[in-house]
């Protein structure tokens, strides 16, 4: 088998790994963020693919989705829901920026180590800063809406 | 511009006015979760459905990405579930529940067989029409027993306020 098989098997065991660990008394806050996430996830993933900024030659359900079913549909929002369940509400600013930065930053070398070395996606007219700026984008939205879901009107 | 064109926007605009006229503002969050279930679940049922050729569809947002259905999957059938969702009977015996389900599915089934026979925005491989109107009560369904959960004895969202604290 490929190691691009592997590797999507472990992600997807990595990820579930990180599912049971969430506490029981957050699961609904990690909830809201894993399908929050997937709402933004799929339209957007298949428009850098229609637009041919990226593609992702290896991949599951490949012949009738050229996105990345494993990252998009399950590995990113349960690293969204695990950003929201452990989010530092109580420390100051710089931590909250930093744990931020450190989400992104992690994220991003991940992928560009991916990138790099397998077929599991490949960069067309894309670089690693505008996948840092999209992670970004896409945690602070989802935090900001789980923030309005749970809040008290 | 194609008739399906024409449908593809009308189905964004009309879903948004849906959403937002038949969706009661202190329903809101139950509407937003409603609807995100169901687009995860069809999400994921149409990609084998899709692959095994149970359906296709021919003309499609974002051909070159995807060959799933994006506008009905993506808010077709979640701003559809969304109000039968919201809509529901909390209430009353079990007949008025079946009753009110029955009803939904034929008439979304129904609406699906005029898509697939009066444009090319869906077209049934394998899939006959009681095949489809047992998947779309499976997906009702499974997105019902998942909304019930997540709502499960907490009066509204908010009463888990210090989740996010």
């Amino acid at each position: 088998m490929r190691m691009e098989w592997w590797i999507l098997i472990s992600v997807f065991a990595i990820a579930t790994s990180i599912l049971a660990f969430i506490p029981k008394n957050k699961m609904r806050l990690a909830v809201v963020a894993f399908l929050a996430t997937q709402v933004i996830t799929l339209l957007i993933g298949l428009v850098v693919v229609e637009l041919g900024l990226l593609a992702y030659p290896v991949r599951l359900f490949a012949s009738v989705n050229r996105t990345s079913f494993t990252y998009e549909y399950y590995a990113f929002p349960v690293v969204c829901a695990a950003f929201n369940v452990w989010y530092p509400h109580n420390q100051g600013k710089t931590i909250q920026l930093g744990y931020y930065v450190g989400f992104v930053s992690i994220l991003t070398a991940i992928e560009v180590i991916i990138e790099k070395y397998t077929d599991l996606i490949e960069y067309i007219h894309w670089e690693w800063y505008i996948t840092w700026v999209t992670i970004g984008i896409a945690l602070f939205v989802v935090h900001q809406f789980c923030k309005w879901f749970f809040a008290k009107e | 511009m194609l008739l399906e064109h024409w449908i593809f926007l009308a189905t964004w605009v009309l879903g948004i006015i849906g959403f937002l006229l038949f969706i009661p503002r202190k329903d809101r969050r139950v509407g937003i979760m409603a609807f995100m279930i169901f687009q995860a679940l069809i999400w994921l049922c149409d990609m084998p459905a899709f692959k095994f050729n149970l359906l296709s569809a021919p003309v499609r947002i974002l051909p070159k990405a995807t060959n799933l259905a994006l506008t009905i999957n993506y808010i077709f059938y979640p701003v559809l579930f969304s109000i039968y969702y919201v809509h529901r009977r909390v209430k009353g015996n079990l007949w008025s529940k079946f009753l009110y389900f029955f009803v939904w599915i034929s008439a979304v089934t129904l609406l699906d067989m005029v898509i697939e026979r009066y444009t090319d925005l869906l077209e049934y491989g394998f899939l006959t029409w009681y095949g489809m109107w047992g998947y779309i009560s499976f997906l009702f369904y499974v997105s019902q027993v998942c909304c019930n959960r997540f709502f499960k004895d907490k009066s509204s969202p908010q009463a888990e306020r210090w989740a996010t604290e």
